[in-house]
């Protein structure tokens, strides 16, 4: 089996839209983890069965208990995130606010604040209806993703992956270079790299780069709306040179993107003329590295 | 010479944890005496955040000068382990303990930093 991710760096490259053409390319032999959980939209094109979700817990958040409460203060007076206010007599926790370090736990002098592990979320496995498996996760509101979700959304997909016999998995990652991002990179076989022709596209797609570099990871990258800024597109193949990245292609601009997303389809949904090649030669490009 | 591995088990047997920060098990053996000891590292990996650093604090303080892993450690975690010297070798994910140790011995293994 393996394991191949896609990562822009830049959100808003087309990166899910990417995914979701190439899992319909090879939708038989093929297991999908959405770990872009912050923005999870896979679900939206691959409509997987209704399941139901196992919780999620991560992270803490302090809570007084008002009985216990003496009102001395002190809480509201440390806290550095200002998460604790004077609310009818007694403190109480803004959840929003509370980052969850526990130095109120540690410092009341009558141990009346808890910190519970938070349930942020739910995780689903389910079959889309393309007829893969999908493994995906939903946030609370408020909730932000982890690596740990991330972690947990992997190895599950990577469990029901073996037990399938298929021999891929695509991964959908987060944008950005941080925790969920290294999370999404443990264990993979390729990554797949999806940058837009702008200057944030290259600057993020760079750093996203030195990142993959220091786990020598072997990445390739398509330039997707190539055409709004032809110099800009330049510039990026002359890194992806610089730094031997292989070239998968480029993608011109389409309003088929965001029209296939607003209708809940794949790209070869959406126009299989026209894009049924374009990633059939995308995919081939990848089989061959890996 | 001490060497640590990145494990998802206790003994010669398991396997080669491919993360690192979020490793269950930290395997180290102490080449002098030929002891192999697990260190369950459970508790770091079940946090949200900062999982990297923690487990190269935990290494360093385990004394190991060889680290054996799989992707490798991100940057704050790579930065800790550069400053205490550890030595770290890649890619050995998935391999056993034992050959992940033998692959090391015949200089088989990508090294990074250290």
């Amino acid at each position: 089996m393996k394991e191949i991710v896609i990562l822009s760096g830049k959100g808003g490259t087309g990166k899910s839209s990417v995914c979701s053409a190439l899992a319909h390319i090879k939708k038989d032999n093929i297991l999908v983890a959405d770990c872009d959980v912050d923005a999870a939209d896979l679900h939206l094109i691959m409509a997987p069965e209704n399941v139901p979700g196992v919780d999620f817990y991560s992270g803490i958040i302090a809570e007084i208990d008002a009985e216990k409460c003496i009102a001395c203060g002190l809480c509201a007076q440390k806290c550095r995130f200002d998460a604790i206010s004077l609310y009818e007599g007694k403190y109480r926790v803004e959840p929003l606010d509370c980052e969850g370090c526990a130095y109120c736990h540690y410092i009341c002098p009558v141990e009346a604040i808890a910190i519970p592990q938070q349930n942020i979320g739910n995780y689903f496995q389910a079959e889309s209806r393309l007829g893969f498996t999908l493994v995906h996760a939903r946030l609370n509101i408020g909730a932000e993703n982890s690596g740990k979700l991330v972690a947990k959304v992997k190895s599950i997909a990577k469990e029901q992956c073996k037990k399938e016999g298929k021999d891929f998995m695509l991964v959908d990652g987060s944008p950005g270079i941080g925790c969920p991002v290294i999370s999404s990179l443990s264990g993979v076989d390729y990554v797949v790299l999806v940058t837009e022709a702008t200057y944030s596209g290259l600057s993020d797609l760079e750093r996203l780069w030195t990142l993959l570099d220091m786990f020598k990871l072997p990445g390739a990258c398509i330039v997707n709306k190539a055409d709004i800024n032809p110099s800009v597109a330049s510039e990026i193949r002359k890194f992806m040179q610089k730094k031997k990245i292989a070239d998968l292609g480029d993608i011109p601009y389409s309003e088929d993107f965001p029209k296939a997303i607003a209708m809940g389809r794949t790209l070869i949904e959406e126009n299989e003329t026209r894009w049924r090649p374009v990633f059939e030669k995308i995919w081939k490009a990848i089989e061959e590295k890996i | 010479m001490i060497v640590g591995f990145t494990s998802t088990g206790e003994g010669w047997d398991a396997k080669i944890d491919p993360r690192f920060g979020r490793t269950e098990f930290i395997l180290i053996y102490d080449e002098e005496k030929d002891e192999l000891k697990a260190v369950d590292n459970r508790e770091v990996s079940d946090m949200a955040h900062g999982v990297g650093p923690k487990t190269a604090q935990k290494i360093h303080e385990l004394g190991v000068q060889v680290l054996i892993t799989g992707n490798g450690p991100g940057g704050n975690a790579a930065e800790v382990l550069k400053n205490m010297n550890v030595k770290i070798y890649i890619k050995a994910g998935g391999m056993g303990i034992r050959e992940a140790y033998g692959t090391y011995k015949a200089n088989k293994l990508e090294s990074i930093g250290g």
